[in-house]
């Protein structure tokens, strides 16, 4: 059993333990104990404090983003040289289809990148671009549910709820874990759930994926916002709740149960005064908001994302995700659409590397973009591409990795992954790593066993470290 | 533990092989070790490990890795090292390339020989070999294993004697203070009768008792009073609502698919009316177990034909998650089989036997051969209609008799051959004017070529898309690249190469189309099923492909034909729709397939068989002379078997879970594990004597609610003592009531009980529509509670986007049995009592209905909230809040006042926790 868990399950302990502590001492005694997402201490030093996951949904081309494939221009049009793995598609493979888009060097390091992404291309420099993640499902679902909870097939805590479980959060005042317009599909709320975990560990969602920003403006948390009473008002109410409280308790023996939820009543009075605040993106400087495309409606909406990740991250919550959804399954019409989808999300993703870099908090916030799966080299009804998750590129960027570095590498059409191959639970264990966390060591114990976010596998790898 | 791994130590020991002659040294020094040493201990040393692995020494290779053992010493063919090598399952080593033919042979004959590893002694790896390998039954177990306390028949004991025998109302009693009194601890006090009512009320129903039902027990002074709001309470239909959702918990019940496409289980309602119903009636468990597995199987209760409720009951194995558009079609349905021997196991038995897929259970003696014994069974049922579709279909099976059935299905057939013979009449139109065009392909490419806008004879929209075609650049047509480099003369030549290649591939398209549709007619009314058209995009040929599809310049799209033929057509189509009655009654429930033979799958690879698997029940439960299914999906004998009563784990854990119902933990606390793992029964006698009175009384489930509920262990007060708090800080002996936190569906329901808006209508579904929807879509949220009226447990789930109030509120995922849920204190859960519109509404509703009593306001809140008389310090305090409401907020009204005075004990911890 992870200490943590321990820590969960101690309240019986701590009230037999309890008994001849006055009372003041022995609520926050309790208080932080019954907290399960208080601060708790790393295994062991974290290069990065806090994670922002930009998660392209649909499955981004790598080979026509990060991943450049000579071959393809050569053999473009012939047939596929090899056998083709499990597909998606349930018709016959397509030839080989070179990109359509020109690769250029970026940056000091030389790194290619694709004419889709040239506000990302200037930022290169502080990537870390693997091109050899492996997958293991070939549909959305399987994919999605893998990316984020580490199986593919069952339903499983996500990363996220991994990563507060064993770290806690830092600011009480608001959730430690916010997914930004998550998606409803291929798994829904599955993909940043807790599962078997205590619900106190899901992802906070901040609207959902078919709403509009300006929709979500208004009430960004659920019930954040009271619509009769004024603050002033609500805090009168709520002396009295916990005056009522108060009494409730005095007649009953020590109970933490009673006392946690009287501090979640302050916590929530908190989170509710302080959020407003957090979440006014719109009071950001014109130059910030121009940074990440929030002047342009087509960047405005991942702009507005990036942006309020940033702020998040800034006020101590634990892990942030954004979501350009459900937009990148180019089955057909590749180059108009990919086109389209990259030009949605390239700059608010260069802006928000810049500004974390110049606020200095780029070298603990570990930044990651990636899709479900990559795309094949074959085409899908002339024009399109299928899912490939057996060698595709996504990058990281701060909080400990090597920038301006590529790892690993496909084989020369960009169908497998060759060299250093990385499987998502190695992908995993080593995002884990980065936050001070071994991975086979964070478990929780359900149904007999202890479960981790790697199962019974997950290899770090040391090479993309700093 | 440590005893554990030495019992085990030795029995794998003793099967180890035996000493090395010199001839094997050899031997090993020649083939194994510089095969070893060249093709893997590069990955697998002792410093990389890749997986977990090191092959560098004798010890460490034994050892194995995260794939488990190498060597499997009893077969030896089906050890892993041999099946890496050979390539033939999923892993394949070395993963540069396979080993040369010779040196597998020489290595498979050393793995025959036992492995012999010079200067290793066997028999300390031995663990390692066979912890992971296939622990053969019966003999292998230990001792301590044959003899764990869960798999132990039940043994009734007679009710222990106590001192303080006054206290003693039930033998649940005796049990419990024989325990109390050995520590020499005193029950709690017995709790005041509002209290005592509240919980019942609760825990019964889910629901506040009345301002009338606590009158009538504060005022009834027979020593039986209490005991006559139980019997009311257990007849009454809300007592069904509240306990069959326990079951739901159990049974991981929702209303669609989850993982990936979430598709509506549209009939899932059913099986939750079946659920709610078996419990209002006090269904036999047993029958209640059998029909779940296996309802499908039985007779009806009356009469003859269709088991209806049976086959509703099969829901229980239908509605589980399911990955429908994974495209590893044989993974999916292991996945689904796995998934419901999981929910078996674990509903009935209390034992993780889906731990034992990839090897035997690594706890408790439960081997990858009895996983497989229930695989089979499942793998002989049927739970898609059809697995091999891209998305695969889900199974509805009509409860109506088959020949009621085919008139339904006959009609429909009707309407979809119509639609083939709309079809052909399209299919041959298509072909006439596609012929027609190639007549002009040269032209129309030539025109292209020079980007003309018309020409003579030819269509000028059709040259637009020619001249489209040829500028799609990001389209690779290297078939192209001749024409376009050749010079006009050449080009011509060129087209009419393609004109002709066209001319044989339309013939040839136009023979597979209706080919196709004699295929569509043998589909329609075999399996009343449509099949994928043949599309374009399937020909081999790239130019017919881009040109004569859809899209392509010579595409010609349905809509655009039009013929008198067609209308007429069509007209008798609708006709027929018109006629088709309505759809039977259908339910979400599997049936019988084809019996298979099932093989045990190393490491739960479906590539890699090994030896069969016979359908039977875990040897360890089942007993050596379990019954071998030889005939049969094996279904109907699970099912006997499960309820027979001669398995002791039936009624255990379902007394568990009642228990757990009643005083917030079971006797065993993991109520979904009674293996090694979980925690051991806190009162072992007291389970067993409950689950042998379960038997006896007919598996009635209301009788053991009357036994736990008047004794006096449950009418004890929640407040422990100092001496409570110090000898039995967890509660383990019961020597008070636990405190609860309403579960979300009792939050919910006891709000809209209080406020009046509480719709009682029973059953049903508020989920419409089959299938799934877009992809952002709103729909694929469940429908949201606060909207609704009716009771929680009628909401219907999406498993992918459960409520938000379910998962603020620790409703569990749905997913996996749950038969005890996680509470959490967080302040989201705090936000939702202090600025939901859902609780400011039913605040709004208490406080006028309370406003408009001429007097004891204050009283008739406190009773109808929290059911219990106010204090004359909470009357003041309650009056002085909304007058000072009042005064310091000048523009707030009356109601306002006490909408938030009401919304102050909904969201107070008296309303919230159950004393």
């Amino acid at each position: 059993m992870d200490p943590n868990q321990k820590r969960l399950s101690r309240r019986g302990a701590l009230r037999a333990a309890g008994c001849g502590l006055g009372t003041l001492g022995l609520a926050q005694l309790l208080q932080a104990s019954e907290n399960p997402l208080a601060p708790k201490a790393s295994h062991y030093a974290a290069r990065a404090k806090r994670v922002i996951f930009l998660f392209m949904h649909g499955g981004p081309s790598s080979i026509d983003t990060f991943d450049p494939k000579e071959r393809l221009i050569r053999d473009h049009g012939k047939p596929l040289p090899i056998k083709r793995p499990l597909a998606f598609a349930d018709e016959a493979p397509g030839p080989l289809m070179k990109s359509p888009w020109a690769f250029k060097n970026g940056g000091q390091s030389g790194i290619p990148v694709s004419d889709l992404f040239p506000y990302t291309r200037e930022m290169v420099d502080e990537l870390c671009v693997i091109r050899s993640l492996v997958g293991e499902g070939v549909d959305h679902g399987a994919a999605l549910l893998q990316t984020f909870t580490g199986s593919s097939t069952f339903v499983r805590p996500s990363i996220g709820a991994w990563t507060v479980y064993g770290l806690g959060t830092e600011n009480q005042n608001l959730p430690g874990y916010i997914t930004i317009k998550p998606t409803l599909s291929h798994g829904g709320a599955k993909n940043f759930g807790s599962a078997f975990l205590p619900g106190a560990f899901q992802g906070t969602p901040i609207g959902h994926s078919g709403m509009k920003v300006d929709e979500i403006k208004a009430e960004p948390i659920q019930y954040l916002v009271n619509k009769g009473l004024t603050a002033e008002q609500q805090r009168f109410e709520l002396d009295m709740i916990q005056n009522i409280n108060r009494k409730h308790q005095e007649v009953r023996a020590v109970d933490s149960n009673l006392e946690a939820r009287i501090q979640a009543f302050e916590l929530a009075f908190r989170m509710q005064t302080q959020a407003p605040e957090i979440f006014a993106v719109d009071k950001e400087s014109d130059a910030t908001k121009k940074m990440y495309g929030l002047d342009d409606p087509k960047t405005a909406d991942f702009g507005w994302q990036c942006l309020l990740a940033r702020r998040l991250c800034e006020k101590g919550v634990r892990f942030v995700q954004c979501t350009h959804s459900y937009k990148w399954d180019q089955h057909g019409d590749l180059f108009a659409k990919h086109t389209e989808n990259a030009r949605e999300v390239d700059k608010p993703i260069a802006g928000l590397l810049k500004d974390l870099k110049a606020r200095g908090l780029l070298k603990d916030t570990l930044v990651v973009w990636a899709g479900e799966f990559g795309r094949t080299p074959i085409s899908q009804g002339g024009n399109g591409r299928d899912h490939n998750p057996y060698g595709y590129t996504v990058w990281m960027a701060g909080g400990g990795v090597k920038p301006g570095f590529i790892y690993g590498a496909t084989d020369d059409i960009g169908y497998h992954a060759t060299e250093d191959r990385m499987h998502i639970h190695d992908w995993h264990a080593t995002i884990l790593h980065l936050m001070g966390m071994q991975h086979d060591k964070l478990t929780y114990k359900y149904s007999g066993r202890d479960f981790r976010l790697t199962d019974v596998a997950g290899v770090i790898h040391k090479k993309i470290l700093v | 533990m440590s005893k554990q791994v030495l019992i085990l130590l030795f029995v794998l020991g003793s099967m180890a092989a035996s000493g090395q002659t010199a001839e094997q040294a050899e031997f090993f020094e020649k083939n194994v070790r510089p095969v070893l040493a060249e093709k893997c201990q590069m990955c697998h040393n002792a410093k990389a490990k890749t997986s977990g692995l090191d092959m560098s020494t004798g010890a460490a290779f034994f050892a194995g890795g995260a794939s488990g053992s190498l060597i499997n010493v009893e077969t030896p063919e089906q050890s892993l090292l041999l099946m890496a090598l050979s390539y033939e399952g999923t892993l394949k080593m070395p993963p540069m390339g396979k080993l040369k033919d010779d040196e597998i042979a020489r290595i498979r004959e050393w793995v025959k020989m036992g492995a012999p590893w010079p200067g290793v002694d066997r028999k300390a790896g031995a663990a390692a070999v066979s912890d992971s390998g296939t622990r053969k039954h019966g003999s292998a177990f230990s001792g301590e294993e044959w003899n764990f306390w869960a798999f132990q028949p039940v043994k009734k004991t007679a009710v222990p004697a106590v001192k303080n025998a006054d206290w003693v109302r039930s033998p649940v009693d005796a049990f419990i203070l024989q325990k109390l009194e050995e520590k020499g601890l005193r029950p709690a006090a017995k709790a005041d009768k509002h209290v005592l009512l509240r919980r019942v009320t609760y825990d019964l129903h889910g629901l506040p008792p009345t301002e009338r039902e606590i009158s009538d027990f504060v005022a009834d002074p027979s020593p039986d009073a209490f005991r006559k709001v139980v019997d009311r309470l257990l007849a009454s239909p809300r007592y069904g609502e509240k306990w069959g959702r326990h079951w739901l918990d159990v049974a991981r019940f929702a209303d669609s698919t989850g993982n990936d496409e979430d598709h509506r289980y549209p009939y899932a309602f059913k099986y939750r009316d079946y659920v709610v119903d078996a419990f209002n009636s006090d269904l036999p468990y047993n029958q209640f177990v059998k029909e779940q597995i296996a309802g499908d199987l039985l007779p009806p209760e009356k009469g003859e034909g269709i088991n209806r409720r049976g086959v509703i009951a099969t829901g229980f194995l239908a509605l589980g998650a399911k990955a429908i558009a994974q495209q590893d079609k044989q993974k999916m349905l292991y996945d689904v089989w796995d998934e419901q021997v999981d929910v078996t196991s674990k509903a009935f038995l209390g034992v993780t036997l889906a731990c034992a897929r990839c090897h035997d259970h690594k706890f408790d003696p439960l081997t990858q051969k009895d996983y497989y014994g229930m695989i089979g069974m499942f793998a002989s049922t049927k739970s898609f209609k059809d697995s091999e579709t891209h998305v695969s279909k889900l199974l509805f099976t009509p409860l109506v008799s088959k020949a009621e059935y085919e008139v339904h299905e006959k009609a429909l057939a009707l309407v979809a051959n119509k639609g083939v013979d709309i079809d052909i009449v399209v299919d041959r139109e298509k072909n006439l004017a596609q012929a027609k065009m190639i007549e002009l392909l040269p032209a129309y490419m030539m025109a292209a070529r020079k980007k003309l806008e018309t020409a003579e004879g030819l269509d000028p929209l059709i040259i637009k898309r020619w001249i489209q075609h040829f500028n799609e650049s990001e389209v690779p047509r290297a078939w192209l690249d001749d024409f376009h480099k050749a010079d006009d003369a050449g080009a011509l030549a060129v087209a009419a190469k393609f004109q002709e290649s066209s001319r044989a591939n339309l013939a040839e398209w136009s023979k597979k189309t209706a080919r196709y549709r004699v295929v569509a007619r043998k589909q329609i009314d075999e399996k009343n099923m449509l099949v994928e058209e043949p599309k374009h995009i399937n020909e081999k040929d790239g130019f017919f492909r881009d040109v004569f599809s859809d899209s392509g310049p010579f595409g010609v799209k349905q809509r655009m034909i039009e013929t008198a033929e067609l209308k007429a057509l069509r007209a008798e189509q609708k006709t027929l729709k018109d006629a088709v009655p309505p759809e039977p009654e259908m339910a979400c429930a599997v049936t019988d397939d084809k019996p298979v033979v099932q093989k045990v799958l190393v490491r739960g690879d479906y590539t890699s068989l090994g030896e069969e698997a016979p359908k039977t029940f875990p040897l360890v439960i089942a007993g050596k002379d379990r019954l071998v299914v030889r005939e049969g999906g094996g279904r109907r004998e699970l099912a006997e078997w499960l309820a027979s009563g001669s398995n002791p784990l039936t009624p255990r854990v379902m007394v568990n879970r009642i228990w757990l119902g009643h005083f917030g933990e079971g006797i065993v606390r993991t109520p979904d594990n009674f293996g090694r793992m979980g925690e051991r029964p806190t009162h072992p006698e007291l389970l067993d004597y409950l689950a042998a009175e379960f038997v006896e009384k007919g598996w009635s489930v209301k009788e053991v609610h009357r036994t736990l509920i008047n004794s006096s262990t449950y009418q004890m007060a929640s407040a422990p003592g100092p001496e409570h708090v110090k000898l039995d800080g967890e509660n383990k002996l019961f020597s008070r009531f636990p405190r609860r936190r309403l579960l979300v569906e009792e939050m919910r329901d006891g709000m809209l009980a209080i406020s009046g808006k509480l719709d009682l209508k029973m059953g049903g579904s508020l989920q419409s529509g089959f299938g799934t929807d877009g992809e952002n879509s709103n729909d694929r949220l469940s429908i949201s509670p606060e909207e609704q009226v009716r009771r929680t447990v009628y909401m219907p789930l999406r498993r992918a986007n459960l409520p938000a109030l379910f998962n603020l509120f620790d409703f569990g995922d749905a997913t996996t049995p749950n038969g005890k849920r996680i509470v959490t204190n967080v302040a989201p859960q705090a936000l939702f009592l202090m600025n939901s519109k859902f609780v400011s509404d039913q605040a709004d509703v208490i406080a006028k209905s309370v406003l408009a009593e001429e007097n004891q306001k204050v009283e008739r809140l406190y009773l109808r909230v929290l059911n219990r008389a106010a204090t004359a310090a909470e009357v003041d305090s309650a009056l002085s809040y909304a007058a000072s409401f009042r005064q310091r907020f000048p523009k707030m009204q009356e109601a306002e006042a006490w909408q938030s005075m009401t919304r102050i004990l909904l969201a107070s911890n008296e309303f919230i926790y159950v004393d």
